[in-house]
């Protein structure tokens, strides 16, 4: 049984559909990759499955049990977590709040909380220098770090991430993906929603192609990276 | 000179009244982007429901043992209604498009000053202060205990209110409720809980209010829309957005007010709405607001 199952999950923002007819699943431990263009319903997907938007259709399983009408915050519970597009760092509060909300859902004990907090210093040491500096004097990429750290607080299960490469210069991007990397074989199942479609594919297993709210194609990412019609429509290769 | 600093004093402790109503404006919206316009109605609720806890526990110990409890049971009080405003009047409209919750606010505050008035009469009150009428001199000044009381305890409640949003975990969840409900909740927060604290929070504010201010104005079910409109006015002058600037615009509009009001008491009102026009034409936000406008 596949730790995330989606079957048949429709989405709009009232009148304006954002996705349609949408099934993927996502195994224990493993990395999925959703890649696509912009506008194509990659993060209105992701938020169906954290519960910021209702589906319309169809139904989102957590290992086992139907979540598709779950409260945000009950997923959190259960093991979701989201680390949203944009970083969305909570700014007049310092690094180390941050991932001390991360950890809301939890209810840690001080000495437990504390180590938590230390084990993603340790992950993420640019953070541990910034500790109580307020988050909005962080530089994008210390942001997306904390971002992804601050959803790896409430101990989850499967972790989304939105479109972490978003307005990173080359370089941080590389430092992001590797930190992601290195999340692999921790017992956390990632999904990970991107539009550089290469980096996705290098650090997933497998992958779907979403394209006008649709999945058009699905497979190994191994595959995927060299398939001709993913090359010419997001890798910017051309054919021949 | 002694008319100037009693002046000042009068003012702080006006604008303590100002500050906590005007705080507890921010409350809501810094949380909820709603506003309770019945706030003034709480204010008035607030000091008759601390008369009756006096009148209940008249002759069983000194005023100065009962003051305090009446205050606790008005805060209490109004904050239990406020959790009703925020289910019956706010929840079923907020976040969504339109200004149904500014009509249904209003509206909840029509309904709580006719309970009060046939529960209580349209007689105005009298509530004792728990240190008397008589004066005491500050620096040649003559001043009421009870607006010394009022500042005091303005300054305490404000204090820890400041203490719970930075260093407690209820405080820290509160604030990313502010910043982001969505994002929030993707930390395991339950906002809508939050959101009904606030309320309870903001209400109780006003409530405590209306027991500070009660000895020292009339208390009658009518009192309460004038302090909230000048606290409103401070809470714009401060910054609706932000709690520490809405403190400082209630205390700077009490103030000012106070010393208009020595040189003459006609001009009041004018130079205090002048006031707000003249930091809203230079700062649109209040002197203390974001400066980037609110994305819509």
């Amino acid at each position: 049984m596949a730790l995330l199952e989606v079957s048949g999950l429709g989405l709009a923002y009232g009148p304006i559909r954002a996705a349609e007819d949408i099934s993927l699943q996502v195994g224990a431990d493993e990395i999925v990759a959703i890649i696509g263009g912009n506008g194509a319903g990659k993060t209105s997907l992701l938020k169906g499955i954290a519960g910021l938007l209702t589906p319309t259709t169809g139904t989102v399983r957590f290992s086992g049990e139907d979540i598709t009408r779950l409260a945000p915050h009950r997923r959190v519970g259960l093991g979701i977590a989201l680390s949203p597009e944009g970083r969305q760092v909570f700014p007049d509060q310092s690094v180390a709040d941050n991932l001390v909300l991360g950890a809301y859902a939890r209810n840690f004990a001080r000495g437990e909380l504390e180590a938590e907090i230390e084990e993603k210093f340790a992950l993420f040491p640019r953070l541990a220098e910034r500790r109580n500096q307020p988050a909005l004097t962080l530089s994008g990429g210390e942001q997306q770090m904390l971002a992804i750290a601050r959803a790896l607080m409430s101990r989850p299960r499967l972790l989304l991430l939105d479109e972490p490469s978003l307005g990173l210069a080359p370089i941080i991007v590389r430092d992001v993906f590797r930190i992601i990397e290195t999340l692999r074989g921790r017992g956390i199942s990632i999904l990970i929603v991107e539009q550089m479609a290469n980096l996705a594919l290098k650090v997933s297993n497998r992958a779907y192609v979403i394209e006008s709210g649709r999945i058009t194609l699905d497979g190994k990412s191994a595959d995927l990276l060299h398939d001709p019609r993913i090359r010419a429509a997001y890798l910017g290769v051309s054919h021949g | 000179m002694e008319a100037y600093v009693q002046a000042l004093l009068s003012g702080l402790a006006v604008g303590g009244i100002y500050a906590l109503i005007a705080l507890s404006f921010s409350i809501t919206f810094t949380t909820t982007r709603t506003l309770n316009f019945a706030q003034g109605e709480f204010v008035s609720f607030g000091a008759f429901v601390g008369v009756t806890a006096l009148l209940v526990l008249t002759g069983t110990a000194s005023l100065s043992l009962t003051y305090p409890f009446a205050l606790v049971v008005a805060g209490v009080v109004a904050g239990v209604v406020g959790i009703l405003v925020f289910v019956l009047a706010v929840r079923p409209f907020a976040g969504k498009p339109g200004m149904s919750w500014v009509m249904s606010t209003i509206g909840f505050g029509i309904i709580l000053q006719s309970a009060g008035l046939a529960l209580w009469g349209p007689a105005p009150a009298k509530l004792p202060g728990p240190f008397g009428e008589g004066i005491i001199r500050i620096a040649g000044a003559g001043v009421r205990p009870q607006e010394v009381l009022i500042l005091v305890a303005a300054i305490v409640i404000l204090f820890g209110f400041e203490a719970v949003m930075q260093h407690t975990r209820l405080g820290k969840a509160t604030r990313a409720v502010a910043h982001s409900p969505d994002v929030a909740s993707l930390m395991g927060i339950n906002v809508p809980v939050v959101m009904m604290g606030a309320f309870a929070a903001s209400s109780a504010l006003a409530g405590v209010s209306g027991v500070l201010i009660a000895p020292i104005s009339t208390a009658s079910l009518y009192m309460g829309l004038g302090f909230a409109l000048k606290a409103f006015a401070g809470a714009i002058i401060g910054g609706l957005d932000n709690p520490r600037g809405c403190i400082y615009g209630g205390f700077m509009l009490g103030v000012v007010e106070s010393y208009v009001g020595l040189w003459h008491s006609q001009w009041r009102e004018i130079a205090v709405f002048l006031l707000i026009i003249l930091v809203l034409a230079i700062r649109p936000n209040g002197i203390f607001g974001a400066r980037t406008l609110q994305k819509v």
